[in-house]
C-alpha cells in the first residue's frame, strides 16, 4: 500500500462534465460563427452604423446582394464609396463588364469607386441579375448629400427598392 | 496534468503483464482527456472571439422612380417633415409654414396626423432633407416614423370595409429633394 501511496504524484479529476460542456458550447459556436467575408477582410475602413429598433424579419439577404459602402476611410480621412457584390459569379460577369478591366482587377472582392463608375456597377449589376438587392451601408457620421447621391444612382437604374444597413438598437 | 498521463501508461503497461485476474476488477476505465479538453478550449475561445453576436439589420427603404411627369396632389394631403442641416426638424401641413418638432414628438406627431378622420390612411407624408444633415439623424427620424406605423396599422385594421374584411394600411411615403423655397423658409425660423 505504502508503494501505492508514492507513486500517485498527481491526482486524476473527472473531466467528462467538463468535456460535456464544453463541446456544448464549442458545437454552438461553431454553428453559429460567421466569418467575414473576402471583401471585408480586404476593407481598411470601420463603419460605424447607425442604429434603429429591432425588427425581427429585417435581417440582412445573404444572397444575391449588392452593397454600395459610403465610409471615412481611417487612415487618410477621405470618404468614398466602395462596391461589392455578394454572388461571386455576377461579382466576376460585373467587374469585366469594367470600362477599365483587367484580370487583376478579378481578385479584388471590393473597389474603390467614383460616382461615375458606381453608377456603371450599378448598371452593369441590373443588366447582369435585375433581381439583386441593393443595400446602402453608410457611415452615420457622413453628410446625407453622400447617401443622396447614391439613391440618385439607385433611382436613375431603376432600382427603387432597396436597404439601409443598421445595428439594433440597444 | 501531463505527469498524470504518463503515469496511467506506466500501470497500463504493467497491467498487461499482470494477470488475467485483475482485470475483473476494472469495471470502469479512465480515459485521459487532458489533450482533448485542450484541443476543444483552444477551438472555443476561438470560435468565441471570431463569432459576432450583433449581426447588421436592414432598413428597407422604396423610392419614386425618376419623375416623368408630375403628380398632382391635393395640399390637405400632404405632410412635409424637414431635417435642416443643423439636424433640427420642422414640419409642415400643406403649404402651411413649417413648425419645429422635437424627435421624441414625432412618433406622436405621425400618428396623429396619419388617423385624422379627413385624410385617414390617404395622407402623403414627404421628407425633405438637407444635404448637411447627418445620416445617424435621417435614419433616427425614419426609425421613429417605421414605429408610428405600427399603431396606424393597428388603429386602421380595426376598420371593416365594405367586404368585412380590415382595411388595409395604405403607406404614402417618400423621400423628396429639398427645393430653394424649402431651404429659404427653414433658414429663416
Amino acid at each position: 500500500m505504502a508503494k501505492v501511496k508514492k507513486k500517485r504524484l498527481g491526482f486524476v479529476i473527472d473531466m467528462t462534465p467538463l468535456v460535456d460542456i464544453t463541446f456544448l458550447l464549442l458545437t454552438f459556436f461553431m454553428f453559429t460563427a460567421k466569418f467575414k467575408t473576402e471583401a471585408e477582410s480586404e476593407q481598411k475602413f470601420v463603419i460605424k452604423r447607425p442604429a434603429s429598433t429591432p425588427v425581427d424579419t429585417a435581417l440582412m439577404p445573404d444572397k444575391d446582394l449588392a452593397i454600395i459602402k459610403i465610409a471615412i476611410d481611417s487612415a487618410t480621412g477621405d470618404t468614398s464609396y466602395y462596391y461589392e457584390l455578394i454572388n461571386e459569379a455576377d461579382r466576376q460577369a460585373v467587374w469585366q463588364r469594367l470600362p477599365n478591366f483587367t484580370p487583376e482587377l478579378l481578385s479584388k472582392h471590393q473597389l474603390n469607386v467614383s460616382k461615375e463608375a458606381l453608377n456603371d456597377l450599378v448598371l452593369s449589376t441590373r443588366v447582369v441579375r435585375p433581381s439583386t438587392k441593393f443595400a446602402i451601408d453608410a457611415d452615420k457620421n457622413l453628410r446625407f448629400k453622400w447617401i443622396a447621391e447614391a439613391m440618385d444612382i439607385l433611382r436613375k437604374n431603376r432600382a427603387t427598392m432597396f436597404n439601409y444597413v443598421t445595428d439594433k438598437k440597444q | 496534468m501531463a505527469g498524470g498521463g504518463g503515469q496511467l501508461k506506466v500501470e497500463r503497461a504493467k497491467r498487461g503483464k499482470a494477470s488475467k485476474r485483475k482485470k475483473m476488477k476494472r469495471i470502469g476505465f479512465h480515459l485521459d482527456m487532458t489533450p482533448l479538453v485542450d484541443i476543444t478550449f483552444l477551438l472555443l475561445t476561438f470560435f468565441m472571439f471570431a463569432t459576432t453576436l450583433a449581426a447588421p439589420q436592414v432598413m428597407e427603404m422604396s423610392i419614386p422612380p425618376e419623375i416623368v411627369k408630375q403628380v398632382e396632389v391635393r395640399e390637405s394631403e400632404l405632410m412635409q417633415i424637414f431635417i435642416r442641416d443643423d439636424n433640427k426638424l420642422f414640419y409642415a401641413k400643406g403649404s402651411d409654414d413649417p413648425q419645429p418638432i422635437e424627435l421624441k414628438d414625432l412618433r406622436a406627431l405621425a400618428e396623429r396626423e396619419n388617423l385624422m378622420p379627413n385624410v385617414r390612411n390617404r395622407l402623403i407624408t414627404s421628407l425633405k432633407i438637407s444635404d448637411d444633415a447627418t445620416y445617424d439623424m435621417v435614419i433616427k427620424v425614419l426609425d421613429e416614423l417605421n414605429l408610428a406605423e405600427v399603431k396606424i396599422t393597428e388603429e386602421i385594421a380595426k376598420e371593416l370595409d365594405e367586404n368585412g374584411q380590415p382595411k388595409k394600411r395604405e403607406r404614402r411615403f417618400t423621400i423628396a429633394p429639398m427645393l430653394e423655397e424649402d431651404i429659404k423658409k427653414l433658414a429663416e425660423l
